[in-house]
């Protein structure tokens, strides 16, 4: 459903940020893409939505070519693909329910989103949305009265009311305690589960890639040095991945 | 080093506050000084409460109402005109260099001309009259509000920005649902303040012939009737009062 060509980008200022990534990423699929920071691993999330460009190759979306669309067509493209940010990126004003509801406006024309004008599905899909996350009963409460966990489950609502049928996330926990990370990566989990919506995540925990991946990435300068299952990616794969680094091996949680 | 520094700064500053004074005009009481001091306060304390309401002619409510349609109107005329260069002054939301810097010296450019001037100029082109005042403080506060809102705009944060596009909104609906929302508050905030500034400019301009409660001040002023003097400085007194009191309510709420 995802598919990456032979992409490569370098930055304007000389640095290859991926190198020649080949990978294809199947419906229901939950990836996780470990690496170390500057590895690319962000890059290659903003490169499948296009919230980055391609230097090279080309990446597909269901067949369509999000890297040659434009306009309209990109739009399209992008509303079937949700993302979830480090820093939740909510509207921190709004309140909750307008932040979920922002997740439909790719449904509408501009005209109608310039007053506002969300359905009684819109709403119901908003609320339903809420509700998978447990956090319904914040619907009215502005976004930065809540914690970062809440807000986060706010994002992957927003996410959901989206429709979208795959999930990007750019280092979902990192700013979370271990206690809410374990909840919104259970919701990430769930929502993989029930609802079948393929999930990319960049993690940069060894433990919780074991814990959650049904397939991890392992990237490293750009490149591609691992792709399998959470059970191919023992000890000595992971080392490759870091560097053979003990202490780094330490920090981010390889058990010995 | 640093004493000379300390002594050269002192030297320097006194003698400016000794050249500044030695040109001072000595300050002389007229005779009829104290007489007008006293007259004036009299006045103030005895206030000429038949012109509060004068259902015939021209009253103190008509002209405080005529003063607060200025400033009301004046507000509402720059609060729409600032939008377009508040948005186009800002790195935040324009690329471009080359309209960044134009909308921020169209800005400046207008903020150059006190608001008396402008009236002035006004004046010349509509006729002396609420017009005049209307268009002068209309005008004159797109460069104040634009500057504002623009700096808010500044500081708006963009993560937002990335969710509505990753989520395949169009630049509009992003704008809409990721900037709009966090400048709102402070615009309206900053439309309130400069309302209570523009009902003082608006009571002053009148005083040059822009229209509201100045023209019968000066009249007044002109031909010595200090109780009339009296009660229309109570009735600006009150008025500003008042709306600096509810506008600063108001503002509280919003932020």
């Amino acid at each position: 459903m995802i598919e990456l060509k032979h992409v490569s980008k370098v930055y304007s200022n000389g640095t290859r940020g991926l190198n020649n990534i080949h990978l294809q990423m199947e419906a229901g699929e939950f990836i996780v893409i470990v690496g170390l920071s500057g590895a690319g691993k962000s890059t290659l999330l903003r490169s499948i939505n296009r919230l980055h460009d391609i230097s090279e190759g080309e990446i597909l979306i269901n067949g369509n070519s999000i890297t040659k669309a434009k306009g309209r067509e990109l739009y399209r493209i992008r509303r079937d693909i949700g993302m979830i940010f480090q820093n939740f990126n909510l509207v921190r004003r709004s309140s909750v329910m307008r932040n979920v509801l922002s997740g439909r406006v790719g449904y509408h024309s501009t005209l109608k989103m310039m007053f506002g004008l969300f359905s009684k599905q819109d709403k119901q899909i908003a609320i339903d949305a809420l509700e998978r996350v447990n956090i319904l009963e914040k619907a009215y409460i502005r976004a930065d009265q809540l914690s970062g966990g809440q807000q986060q489950r706010v994002s992957i609502a927003r996410a959901l009311a989206q429709e979208a049928k795959v999930i990007l996330a750019d280092e979902p926990v990192a700013s979370l305690d271990p206690i809410t990370t374990k909840q919104v990566m259970d919701d990430l989990y769930r929502i993989n589960q029930e609802l079948n919506i393929t999930m990319v995540v960049n993690l940069h925990s060894v433990d919780l890639a074991r814990a959650y991946a049904s397939r991890i990435i392992g990237l490293k300068n750009g490149e591609v040095v691992f792709d399998g299952t959470a059970k191919e990616a023992t000890r000595e794969v992971f080392a490759n991945i870091y560097g053979k680094n003990n202490q780094t091996m330490n920090q981010i949680g390889v058990a010995k | 080093m640093k004493r000379i520094r300390l002594i050269t700064i002192l030297i320097v500053t006194s003698a400016i506050y000794i050249w500044a004074f030695t040109g001072l005009p000595k300050i002389e009481w007229k005779e009829t000084s104290v007489e007008v001091v006293s007259a004036i306060f009299s006045g103030l304390f005895q206030p000429d409460w038949s012109y509060v309401y004068d259902p015939g002619g021209e009253d103190l409510l008509q002209g405080l109402f005529d003063t607060l349609a200025i400033a009301l109107l004046s507000t509402f005329i720059a609060g729409i005109l600032c939008i377009p260069f508040a948005f186009l002054a800002s790195k935040n939301i324009v690329k471009s260099h080359l309209a960044v810097g134009t909308s921020k010296f169209i800005l400046s450019f207008i903020r150059v001309f006190p608001d008396i001037v402008l009236a002035l100029l006004f004046i010349k082109a509509v006729g002396p009259g609420a017009f005049a005042g209307v268009l002068a403080l209309g005008i004159g506060a797109v460069g104040m509000l634009g500057k504002l809102i623009s700096e808010s705009v500044d500081n708006v944060d963009l993560s937002a920005k990335e969710a509505l596009i990753a989520s395949g909104a169009n630049p509009v609906k992003t704008f809409i649902f990721a900037i709009v929302p966090q400048v709102l508050p402070n615009f309206f905030s900053f439309i309130l303040y400069r309302f209570e500034v523009n009902v003082r400019a608006a009571a002053v301009l009148g005083v040059i012939g822009a229209g509201g409660i100045g023209t019968p001040l000066i009249f007044a002023l002109s031909v010595r009737d200090w109780e009339r003097v009296g009660i229309i400085l109570l009735g600006i007194i009150v008025m500003v009062t008042l709306i600096d009191i509810i506008s600063g309510k108001l503002r509280a709420k919003l932020i």
